[in-house]
């Protein structure tokens, strides 16, 4: 099998390494590289527990991408997304609105919420529940989720401060 | 009870900072030095049959593989992977009928994705590789998937002990007649205006936690056999693996990793036994086993599925005079948890209403199906499902209101709760019923959704339920804590209590703070660790708050008498006329008279002397408070839920609108927990209804056992969520809580369906109520 | 049954459309594409079996998106079903596959699936596909000897097959300029949201006032292939849309289809609700609404 020599920006830290032509993303993320941030759920894309953010903020199924497909390309996983110590503030919001239980879809699921507010800064509720489709989650029935993604929007566009 | 300072209040949860920045390790996270991989060889080709051949041949051959594992390189001793027999009484163990009928890899395949073999190598990969590689051969066996089909007189018997295919009904000894009854259920039909009665179907729902099951095993250079593993219930693991492997308690750890996800499927042991047998293979290796999603679905228990049969009689009035009802499950291929849903489905509709009389059986029958196991609520979604559509139909013959009737014929304070003879000691449902009903507006909506006629219609529909926390007096409850004090005043709490995700390290800190009258930060949570651990039976039963819970609170307790004996010799004053604010320990009436906890903690560990007089300065010796604690009662939680849907008359689909969740949580310890076990169990419990059910093809074969075509509620699909928590302390819980783990699965099932039945005015029997059943029906009845 | 590792391939990144169309040339039927992988690579995880894999990552050129109101739209092999539901034209004119695109998957898969990937699947199911199905188009391929192009009419043969040979890139789809009054609408039932879809359909009708002069109709998951329903569209040529030919089209589309019974509906339900929801993506097509 063909090995392919590539570059990963992860999280802002350039990384090199090489991979067999059938290595995923997700393997390489966390079997390569150590970021077990990144979650293995069903390994067939409908999950979401193991989405990254290409270029901070397309979201993508790392189940299903090839390693060496992303040459070049920079990768946001949930591990990346706090600045200078601070949490993030969709972090933040799903920490203060309780939408996390057992956290095994958390890290994919602020990836999601991100990628959201990122094309959609003010979304309704319908709309960020449209957006969280793909993103399975089996602990809070969404609601406190769904909450804190309007909250993190409130945060970032200054409502309420 | 004073004012509560942490109880009660939304804190930070304990784990959500790892969890949130991905931190948190999981066992598939975990990484040791040298680790080789395994991957079982499972059979995908049949659901029942005998192995005539295996070739082991090809895939030692493979690159990468160490070592190949044919049922014959492992431990020969059978086993049975759950662990009720070891929460029951000597007396009770008989009860159970439990017995040893699974083992690690085996040559009669009693259902698709039965395990066979094994390999272990140097990858993920090579393991996967190697494995395709064994071949195979099968002698097809005649395949049963329901309890009819296992009844049959010539069917092939799967134990010898178990004659019939019946791997258990109540026992003669412990229930005559085999019935969990009360009354002369006969007799009092002969005085019922009005009878209900169906045959039901309840479906195989999977609890889908998003972890797949991860596990790590390694032999270690102490002959020691540690398992990293996602338990529910570490300490019972620990003794099973010993059992099976003929170790001493003193050389088995588990090492509990964060759990993804529980819900029943980490309850007892899952694939803890193969893994272990790999690592026995190859000592002094650590081995993962990962299971991809597809595989954790047949290993894995699932819910007990079956047929349902009740029969309900009224008087005029609507006095509920008799009940009679018959679950026979659909057990799967092994004995698992064979005895405790049987009984406790029954158990659910017995604690319900005050029936005259009542009757219930309860049987399981092996089939070729996967396993079936714990799934939170254990039976009682089952018996929602059922129980609340027939008082429903009851209702709508007697021309009661729904709520009217179960306010007035629900048990309550003093009568027998699920176990016969341990009566309620409390009970909120009134209120549960009249804050749901005021919040959904239902008498408005009862009457608006009357004799509607266009393509979509409304309806609305109540369901209630009982539960318990802990499951005293069935299992023998009991959890024991340590607690440390630290030289700078702060605790750890070590017990062997998991937190599957439902925040229960985050409220047993929050008991142990309020007990202590330390601030939560001064608090640590240890767990996971069974050398260190002490005795608990697990995360299971919505147990941990309440058993756990008063385990933290005992010791924390006797930490506390501690510090005052402590405080009273130091400040000479009687233990009683002390009290503490902010740490100090201080005398009554004398503000200057006073000594620090710190103070105490820290003199108690470093032995203070004075050089000159020699003599010693405070109380020497370390603070450790100690529970083994065992609940006086099984603080029932009770809950509502009503629901409204609208029906599609020419497609047969539901949209729920909304769900009104009103529960009898006895305390909050924390809000935003009670309100997440309440919505997640509300998506499962509309999962239960609507759309979650494994299938099978004629052959065995399992349809779909993968989150592509198994479809559970996702975010869109969710109603509007009212959650209402009723707080009335129960006199027995921890600052008066319930254990709500698994309340908030119920009575969304019930209500469900029954707001379906208000909709169309027809009721569907099987779950879950598709739009395929729903148009069927209707076609049916404007064709009656 | 699934692995958690893929099997073993070579992946070739070619970097122009001609060295692609080389390595199809050499590889033949030992070659899958990949474009968005979103079916390819669950595949690989299950029992297919391929010795190459022809990645499009390095190819420029093919993600064309392009409106023109002479020749329609263009669209190129990498362009992703989140590409479509950027583009303010495929809103503007083609309300069917914008209504596609919008149900489609999840947003994970969006961003990587390709709409010409989802024709390529040849699914009775697929979404996108049946939009484009009743909007028509035509695909252009391209092998070593030259390009062709290939109606949608055409294309699907079987369960999973299509006219494509194996040496032949597809370069991309042209779907027609929408005339003055078409009108288009696509509608679909699942078990839950996010899910395949049990039965979909969609329109496109080229109305003159109250009259429709023509109509592609066209369904799915009820036969092997995606399917039009000519008797339902020479119903409506030529004829006011009233309630009660509404009503009659509902009731022929059962004569049309031949469903199966499946993980996800069963033959006789979708023969009850075909009609209705044909029906209803009339409306919705009429109505020029964009709910679903």
């Amino acid at each position: 099998m063909k090995k392919h020599a590539i570059t990963l920006t992860v999280n802002g830290e350039e990384r090199d390494l090489i991979v067999p032509s059938n290595r995923t993303l997700l393997d390489a993320l966390r079997d390569d590289l150590g970021y077990t941030d990144t979650k293995y759920g069903c390994g067939t894309g409908e999950c979401g527990a193991c989405t990254v953010l290409v270029d901070g903020k397309t979201s993508i199924n790392g189940c299903l991408t090839l390693a060496a497909t992303m040459d070049g390309k920079s990768i946001t996983t949930a591990a990346g997304l706090a600045r200078d110590g601070n949490l993030h503030p969709v972090q933040q919001a799903f920490i203060d609105n309780d939408a996390i239980q057992c956290g095994f879809c958390t890290p994919g699921m602020v990836l999601k919420a991100v990628s959201i507010l990122d094309e959609n800064p003010n979304p309704t509720e319908e709309e960020i529940r449209h957006g969280l489709e793909g993103s399975i989650c089996r602990c809070t029935g969404y609601t406190k989720i769904v909450d804190a993604v309007q909250d993190a929007s409130n945060r970032l566009s200054g409502v309420g401060e | 009870m004073g004012e509560l300072k942490v109880v009660g209040k939304k804190v930070e949860r304990v784990d959500v900072r790892s969890k949130v920045t991905g931190g948190a390790l999981y066992a598939a996270d975990v990484q040791l030095a040298g680790m080789l991989y395994g991957k079982i060889v499972r059979c995908y080709d049949h659901a029942h049959a005998r192995v005539t051949s295996l070739d082991l041949s090809e895939a030692v051959k493979c690159k990468g593989v160490i070592k190949v594992l044919g049922p014959k390189d492992v431990t020969q001793k059978e086993y049975n992977a759950s662990v009720l027999d070891m929460m029951v009484s000597a007396d009770m163990r008989g009860v159970l009928g439990d017995i040893d009928d699974q083992s690690i890899f085996t040559d009669h395949v009693k259902h698709y994705g039965d395990a066979i073999a094994a390999v272990i190598a140097t990858s993920e990969e090579a393991a996967e590789r190697a494995a395709e590689k064994i071949k195979a051969t099968y002698e097809e066996l005649p395949v049963y998937l329901t309890a009819d089909d296992a009844k049959q007189p010539d069917a092939l018997q799967f134990r010898p002990e178990k004659p019939g295919n019946l791997a258990f009904q109540l026992p003669e000894m412990a229930f005559p007649n085999n019935a969990y009854a009360w009354g002369e259920v006969d007799d009092s039909f002969a005085e019922a205006d009005i009878i209900v009665e169906d045959s039901f179907y309840v479906s195989k729902q999977k609890q889908c936690q998003m972890e797949p099951g991860s596990y790590i095993a390694l032999y270690d250079d102490q002959k020691r056999l540690n398992c990293w593993t996602s338990t529910q219930m570490p300490k019972l693991v620990q003794k099973k693996l010993a059992n099976l492997y003929e170790l001493p308690m003193t050389r088995v750890k588990i090492h509990t990793t964060v759990i993804g996800g529980g819900f029943g499927a980490r309850l007892g042991m899952v694939l803890e036994p193969e893994t272990c047998a790999l690592a026995m293979a190859v000592p002094g290796r650590p081995v993962k086993l990962l299971s991809p999603r597809e595989e954790d679905w047949l290993t894995s228990p699932s819910r007990h599925p079956g047929k349902y049969w009740m029969k309900m009689g009224f008087k005029k009035d609507g006095t509920p005079v008799a009940c009679d009802a018959k679950f026979e499950n659909y057990k799967g291929a092994y004995y698992v948890d064979a005895s405790g849903t049987a009984f406790t489905t029954g158990a659910w509709l017995g604690g319900m209403y005050k029936f005259d009389s009542l009757r219930y059986r309860g049987e399981s029958y092996y089939t070729n199906q996967s396993i079936c196991g714990a799934f939170r609520g254990y039976g009682n979604p089952q018996t929602n499902f059922v129980m609340e559509q027939m008082v429903d139909r009851g209702c709508a013959q007697l021309g009661a209101d729904p709520i009217e009737w179960r306010k007035k014929w629900h048990k309550t304070i003093g009568d027998d709760g699920w176990c016969i003879g341990v009566p309620y000691n409390s009970c909120a449902l009134d209120e549960c019923l009249d804050r749901a009903a005021e919040a959904i507006s239902w008498t408005e909506k009862r009457v608006k959704y009357k004799n509607q006629t266009g393509v979509k219609r409304r309806g609305i529909g109540v369901a209630v339920m009982n539960h318990t926390s802990g499951a005293m007096p069935m299992l023998l409850e009991h959890t024991v804590c340590d607690v440390l004090l630290h030289q700078d005043a702060t605790a750890t709490i070590n017990l062997a209590c998991s937190d599957m995700g439902q925040g229960s390290h985050t409220t047993l800190r929050q008991v142990a703070a309020e007990t202590l009258d330390f601030p939560y930060d001064d608090i640590h949570i240890a767990t996971g660790d069974t050398d260190a651990a002490g005795f608990d039976i697990g995360a299971h039963a919505s147990r941990t708050l309440y058993v756990g819970g008063g385990a933290v609170k005992q010791a924390c307790e006797d930490v506390r008498r501690q510090l005052f004996d402590r405080a009273a010799l130091e400040l000479e004053e009687d233990a009683s006329n002390l009290y503490m604010e902010d740490k100090i320990i201080h005398v009554k009436g004398a503000s200057n008279k006073s000594i620090s906890v710190q103070t105490i903690a820290d003199q108690g560990v470093n032995n203070f002397m004075n050089p000159e007089t020699g003599e010693l300065i405070g109380q020497p010796g370390q603070i450790q408070g100690y529970a083994s604690f065992f609940p006086p009662h099984n603080a029932p939680p009770f809950g509502a839920t009503i629901a409204e849907v609208e029906v599609d008359t020419e497609t047969g689909e539901v949209k729920v609108i909304e769900l009104v969740n009103a529960h009898d949580v006895g305390r909050a310890i924390h809000p935003g927990v009670v309100e997440g076990q309440l919505d997640g169990g509300a998506q499962q419990g509309l999962g239960m209804a609507l759309t979650e059910e494994t299938y099978f093809d004629e052959k065995g074969i399992c349809l779909n056992n993968s989150f592509t075509d198994y479809k559970m509620f996702g975010p869109s699909d969710m109603p509007k969520m009212t959650n209402i928590l009723v707080e009335n302390p129960d006199p027995t819980g921890p600052f008066g809580a319930k254990g709500v783990g698994e309340a908030g699965i119920v009575p969304p099932v019930g209500a469900t369906a029954n707001a379906i039945f208000n909709a169309i005015g027809v009721q569907i029997l099987e779950a879950p109520i598709t739009p395929e059943k729903i148009l069927k029906a209707l076609e049916e009845k404007n064709n009656a | 049954m699934t692995s958690r590792v893929m099997r073993d391939f070579d992946l070739l990144l070619p970097e122009s459309v001609a060295q692609a169309i080389t390595l199809l040339a050499t590889h033949k039927d030992k070659a899958a594409v990949l474009a968005g992988g979103t079916d390819l690579l669950v595949a690989l995880k299950f029992d297919y079996d391929i010795d190459n894999v022809v990645s499009l990552a390095l190819v420029p050129g093919l993600d064309v998106l392009e409106f023109d109101s002479e020749r329609g739209l263009a669209i190129g092999a990498k362009v992703t079903i989140a590409d479509l539901l950027k583009s303010s034209d495929v809103k503007e004119y083609y309300p069917a596959l914008w209504q596609s695109a919008k149900v489609f998957a999840t947003p994970q898969l969006r961003n990587t699936a390709t709409v010409i990937g989802n024709i390529l699947r040849a699914s009775p199911a697929g979404d996108c596909s049946l939009a484009i199905y009743a909007l028509g188009g035509i695909l252009t391929l391209e092998n070593a000897t030259g390009r062709r192009e290939v109606d949608l009419d055409d294309f699907w043969i079987s369960y999973g097959v299509t006219a494509r040979k194996d040496d032949e890139l597809t370069i991309s789809l042209q779907v027609p300029a929408p005339a003055t009054g078409q009108k288009s609408a696509f509608r679909r039932m699942t078990r839950v949201t996010e899910d395949l879809s049990k039965l979909n359909a969609a329109v496109c009708l080229q109305m003159d006032g109250d009259e429709c002069t023509g109509a592609r109709v066209a369904m799915g998951c009820v036969g092997p292939t995606l399917i039009r329903l000519p008797k339902v569209e020479n119903m409506l040529a030529g004829s006011v849309v009233t309630p009660e030919l509404l009503q009659e089209i509902s009731d022929t589309v059962a004569s049309e289809i031949n469903p199966i019974d499946d993980i996800r509906s069963s033959a006789e339900y979708r023969l009850k609700v075909a009609g209705v929801l044909v029906k209803r993506v009339i409306k919705l097509a009429l109505n020029e609404g964009n709910d679903q």
